[in-house]
């Protein structure tokens, strides 16, 4: 599934090279050269989630002083520049009370961005950060910015150098991973069908509408194919206009680091969850493939949240039900923020230095392949997000353990490794160590994607669909050209969601249900 | 005009270069030699000549050259765009449509000016003609009638591997090769062509007509080594007008008011009084019995093992939408012919069961068949080995156009030829090669969908394909495209050319004087009578904010206000058109700049993406290395590259390019904003 791809991003970052690469740009005072590109205000979360007592949101562009009024009811003078102010944040239509938080104005050009900013620092709770995200997205010109953007805007006006631009393509690059395993998340279940459901019922009127516009006066295409679209778009408007208008419908947001135990059967998965949990979560038995579906519990690690799910055993299943359940583990794992490989001690081989080999071809088993991406990036994100877990060290000798764990260290590319015996607990204390250490950078970084960032995007890229389907309507009977063009748009954004819809496609569904001729 | 030079050409044949030494015939030079005379080869060839070389067009038969050798039209939506685009950059078929046009309408007419679709019934034999006199009538043009042996290209440079430059033609019993810088291929369905009726196969590309030899399609695989494909079309039978039961159809009117295709006409050649009618019948569940009996006997439709995904032939209509009526058009043939065109009935059954399909409908019971309908099977060239100049990416001075690169119709295979033509004489006047870009114009959209995507069934033209349909419009094809044909490109002529610069600017003047009119709302209701206005914020609207509205027209307005707009009511129409559609397309010209700018970055064609020391993966670099994109903005359509990717290539070749300021000959950044 393709989700809303920075496109959009990179190709200011042309433009900025571009100016870059121009001779000897008077940097500071430069007009970005296509400062339509950037007329948008954007926003974002950009700090962690999860425990923070704080979060940061940050805002620029042109609009920025107008949200600042909006959001804190400062209507006839700004902050000080660069100082905090402590202020009531309301919901700029509501004006219902948000949190009280500080409030930072930054006019340009001296600011991260270079463009007028502001930042508002409220507390860290997902309710009062989805709340905030949402007023702000409500409010017209501004959106959720794209993966990387804040930077390539910074970037544009001449604040970062040229030196940092291969820096630039690693940053989209995990963003955008990032964005994509959190929209993954909730594209999961029902919400994501609902929108899938939308995109395709678009694609048929966009289709249809099309199929008479280029064909109706030569072929047999009938005027009532127009009022199914009439009434089609109708209908798509106003299911998403009472989902946007409905918070209750929106799905609970799946806080906390996901953390995925992965590996072959009967390796200790569920037995890793248990001892965990320090409960009994899931049912644990010397028979492989006992856990067929993905096992959920909430923990709390260090004082960070923590959703961990078992999976099933990964291998060639016996049966439907389990090959169903190691397609769902596979999901997980693409999904996860950390992925925990359980690997049984007993298989690793006898010859230490055997096992560094041994381990790649397990995660290379056990872990999605990177499509597309850079194998360089790719190790290192794996390096990053996964813990590999030797269980039933019990059972392993113990000099064999020590010189494999030495192995281990000075081999390359491998992520950390940790004997443990999910039987005796031994190695538990260490291996909570690193995990606690790992979940707490992640959820210190605002690069593992906010859930209520990814509702905010998904709430304004439905806003801006609705808003295009009334240009279907308003020109519907004069000119059908336009109108189109209002299911077109509409399609573009429900596309940034759920994935673009290029123009073969539309003439796939045209070809289907029409009998075109030559 | 014909005389000219016809008759010579035709007393020298066999064409001996000896013989004529020193005339203008016994050149063995040409700047550009264009294979074929179809509606590709003619544009190619006039367009060339019009760039300034010194260009040979080679055609099996003189006597074909502008034969329309499917349907009698022109035009159509999606089409007509194209034809206004080829016109405007003074392409022929706009005019050759408006002079033998028997039956103009515009489609689309109720459905907004963006996608109108201006379209002709043509009358074959004055179409012919006017193509022929027109190119006969070219300065430095020279036509020639001859088979074309074999394409000459000079030996693959060691440096550089499967790479060639073209050199000329060799022709059939010609003794000594003819040398050109640059070669385009409009050879359309006759590259290994065959056809199929019944359950007989003829090596050939048209009826009639003999097959083209096996050299040309024998270089371009094995000596150039390009990937070519396997297509195939059709054409109906030809009835006889004087057999079909006329009381049994519906007639379809031509417009009462014929609108020509040039922007250089005012007025069709066919009086509109004088216009022919086209019929509308139905075909029978008869039709479909008759289409079933005789698949066994069907070679076309048997070997329809993976077919396009549009309905192709009557048979596949059927097979695919049974129990249905199907529309079959009878379309005059032209004035003194007494053939009707059946469109909707491209059949390739033994004769004797066409003629049974045909009685099926009632209106044609007693229907004569002239000619049997067949179909074609034929070769084409991949085209995403081609530039967006057109030419072949591995052969220099080598372009293609029509339905070698996988197209299928008159204007598709017209806007490529000129386009190719344009290039094949920039390239041998050392000019730099240039490119449509798909937010100009349908042409360009044409283009670089073929050399972007690739084809897998013939391509054809529909408004649906433009992205930015809203601003390509027909109206305003002569504003988007004539003052770079003449500044540029160098294809358009001077008289032309300030007709344009004059409807432009007039057309801004309008625009001007169209938002200094203000009049409150309630004085415009009482100046317009029953008019609906919505109130204004501020209670004043200009004569803009009035055009929105769909029953106020620039008329109207300029009765209010005439000495502010009466002088420009010769363009009322296109006031209404640019005042409905101006804030649409303000809208669309941000997604415009953006794809402009990427646009505007070429890659260098040599580029060693295998090796190139940035951080990519080997799945982007096997990727672009198969697909080698011309542009940065072509790198980003290609389905599986990433952002990171892309960003990661734009470094690199920008540091390059800043470390060499100059990288050689290269397709010219082709969009200005």
């Amino acid at each position: 599934m393709l989700l809303s791809t920075p496109w959009r991003l990179w190709r200011s970052a042309i433009s900025t090279l571009k100016s870059l690469s121009r001779p000897a740009p008077v940097r500071h005072l430069s007009i970005p050269t296509d400062a339509v590109c950037d007329a948008d205000t954007i926003f974002a979360l950009s700090s962690g989630h999860g425990r923070c007592g704080v979060a940061v949101v940050r805002v620029s562009g042109p609009a920025s002083s107008m949200v600042l009024r909006n959001m804190t009811g400062l209507t006839q003078t700004l902050p000080p520049p660069r100082t905090a102010l402590l202020r009531r944040i309301t919901d700029p239509h509501t004006k219902e009370l948000l949190d009280r938080g500080l409030v930072l104005w930054f006019p340009g050009p001296h600011s991260f961005t270079g463009e007028d900013s502001a930042e508002f620092h409220v507390h860290g709770g997902p309710a009062v950060i989805t709340a905030v995200l949402q007023g702000l997205g409500s409010l017209k010109g501004v959106r959720p910015a794209e993966a990387g953007e804040f930077t390539r805007r910074a970037f544009h006006a001449g604040k970062l150098g040229l030196t940092e631009v291969e820096g630039l393509g690693d940053l989209i690059h995990a963003e955008t991973e990032a964005q994509r395993r959190q929209a993954l998340r909730q594209m999961d279940g029902e919400l994501g069908h609902l929108y899938q459901d939308w995109s395709s019922r678009l694609k048929r009127c966009l289709a249809h509408v099309e199929a008479f516009i280029d064909f109706s006066e030569d072929e047999l295409i009938e005027d009532g194919v127009l009022n199914q679209v009439d009434s089609s778009v109708h209908r798509l408007q106003t299911e998403i206009e009472r989902h946007l208008g409905d918070e209750r419908r929106g799905e609970r947001l799946r806080n906390g680091v996901q953390v995925v135990i992965a590996g072959a059967t009967n390796a200790g998965k569920s037995s890793l969850l248990n001892t965990l949990c320090q409960r009994p979560a899931a049912i644990v038995s010397p028979i492989p493939g006992t856990t067929r579906d993905v096992v959920e519990a909430s923990l709390d690690i260090g004082g960070f949240p923590v959703l961990l799910s078992d999976t099933a055993g990964l291998r060639d299943g016996l049966d439907s039900v389990e090959r169903e359940g190691v397609r769902r583990a596979r999901q997980r794992v693409e999904q996860a923020d950390l992925t925990l490989v359980v690997v049984d001690s007993t298989q690793l081989p006898t010859e230490p230095k055997q096992a560094p080999t041994f381990l790649q071809g397990y995660l290379s088993i056990v872990l999605p392949q990177p499509s597309g991406g850079n194998p360089e990036e790719g190790r290192e994100a794996t390096s990053d997000r996964v813990l590999l877990v030797l269980n039933k060290s019990d059972l392993v000798p113990e000099a064999q353990k020590e010189r494999t764990e030495r192995e281990l260290r000075e081999s390359l590319g491998l992520p950390p490794a940790c004997f443990l015996s999910c039987h005796t607990t031994t190695g538990l204390g260490d291996f909570l160590a690193v995990l606690q250490s790992r979940v707490k950078t992640l959820c210190g970084n605002p690069l593992s994607g906010a859930p209520s960032l990814t509702q905010a995007r998904h709430r304004a890229h439905l806003q801006q669909s609705v808003q295009a389907l009334s240009q279907y309507h308003q020109y519907r009977n004069h000119d059908l050209a336009l109108a189109a063009e209002g299911v077109r748009l509409a399609l573009t954004h429900i596309g940034r969601i759920t994935g673009r819809v290029g123009a073969e496609e539309i003439l796939d569904i045209v070809f289907r249900d029409f009998c075109i001729g030559k | 005009m014909l005389a000219r030079k016809l008759p010579l050409i035709l007393h020298n044949l066999p064409w001996s270069v000896s013989s004529r030494a020193g005339s203008d015939l016994a050149r063995r030079h040409y700047d550009v030699i264009v294979v074929g005379g179809g509606h590709a080869g003619t544009e190619a060839a006039a367009a060339a000549a019009r760039v300034g070389a010194e260009t040979l067009l080679i055609t099996q038969k003189i006597a074909t050259i502008g034969a329309l050798s499917c349907n009698p039209s022109l035009g159509g939506v999606g089409k007509g765009h194209l034809v206004r685009e080829l016109d405007a950059l003074d392409g022929l078929c706009g005019r050759a449509g408006d002079w033998a046009g028997v039956h103009f309408s515009i489609l689309n007419r109720s459905k907004g000016p963006a996608v109108w679709g201006p379209r002709a019934q043509l009358d074959r034999e004055r179409y012919r003609q006017f193509i022929q006199s027109e190119l006969l009538s070219t300065p430095r043009l020279t036509v020639l009638e001859g088979s074309v042996e074999e394409l000459l290209v000079s030996q693959s440079n060691p440096n550089e591997p499967g790479h060639h430059r073209v050199t000329g033609i060799c022709l059939v019993n010609g003794s000594q090769p003819i040398l050109s810088s640059s070669v385009v291929l409009t050879t359309g369905t006759f590259l290994s062509g065959s056809l199929f009726m019944g359950q007989t196969t003829t090596p050939g590309g048209r009826i009639g007509d003999a097959p083209s030899c096996s050299g040309l399609s024998h270089t371009l695989r094995e000596t150039l080594g390009l990937r070519v494909g396997r297509l195939k079309t059709g054409t109906p039978p030809r009835i006889v007008k004087e057999s079909v039961e006329l009381s049994l159809v519906q007639i379809q009117t031509p417009d009462k008011e014929p609108t020509p295709f040039s922007f250089l006409n005012t007025h069709t050649h066919c009086k509109p009084e004088e216009q022919l009618p086209c019929y509308l019948t139905h075909t029978t569940p008869g039709v479909e019995r008759v289409v079933r009996e005789s698949l066994h006997l069907n070679c076309h439709i048997q070997q329809d093992s993976k077919g396009p995904r549009y309905c192709p032939s009557i048979e596949s209509r059927v097979l695919r939408f049974p129990g249905r009526q199907h529309q079959v058009w009878l379309e005059p043939e032209g004035l003194t012919s007494d053939l009707l065109y059946p469109q909707g009935l491209t059949m390739t059954m033994p004769p004797d069961l066409q003629l049974r399909l045909l009685r099926e409908i009632p209106a044609l019971h007693r229907a004569e068949i002239r000619t049997p309908g067949y179909g074609v099977h034929y070769d084409f060239v991949c085209p995403t080995q081609l530039n967006p100049s057109l030419q072949v990416k591995s052969t220099q001075g080598l372009f293609l156009a029509g339905q070698i690169n996988g197209t299928t119709g008159y204007e598709e295979a017209a806007a490529q030829g000129l386009w190719a033509g344009v290039n094949a004489a920039r390239a041998a006047l050392s000019l730099p090669l240039l490119a449509l870009c798909r937010t100009q114009s349908y042409i360009g959209v044409l283009i670089d969908d073929l050399v972007g995507r690739g084809v897998t069934e013939p391509y054809r033209m529909f408004t649906s394909r433009a992205e930015f349909r809203t601003s390509l419009r027909p109206d305003n094809a002569d504003i988007r495209l004539t003052p770079r044909g003449f500044e540029e490109v160098g294809c358009v002529s001077l008289r032309r050319y300030k007709e344009a610069v004059r409807v432009r600017d007039s057309l801004q003047e309008g625009l001007a004087a169209l938002k200094s009119v203000t009049l409150s709302s309630t004085r415009w209701r009482e100046k317009l009578g029953n008019i609906s206005l919505s109130e204004s914020r501020n209670g004043s609207l200009n004569g803009l904010d009035l055009l929105q509205y769909k029953d106020v027209s620039f008329e109207m307005l300029a009765a209010i206000f005439p000495e502010h707009l009466s002088p420009y009511l010769e363009f009322s129409q296109r006031l209404n058109i640019e005042a409905v559609y101006r804030p649409h397309c303000e809208k669309q010209s941000r997604e415009i700049e953006r794809v402009q700018e990427e646009e505007s970055l070429s890659l260098p064609p040599d580029m060693d993406y295998l090796s190139l020391p940035t951080s990519l993966s080997s799945e982007v670099r096997e990727l672009l290395d198969r697909v080698r994109p011309n542009t940065l903005g072509a790198a980003t359509r290609i389905p599986g590259m990433t952002p990171a990717a892309i960003v990661h290539l734009l470094h690199y070749v920008l540091r390059t390019a800043q470390r060499n300021q100059h990288t050689g000959q290269r397709v010219k950044a082709a969009c200005k904003p």
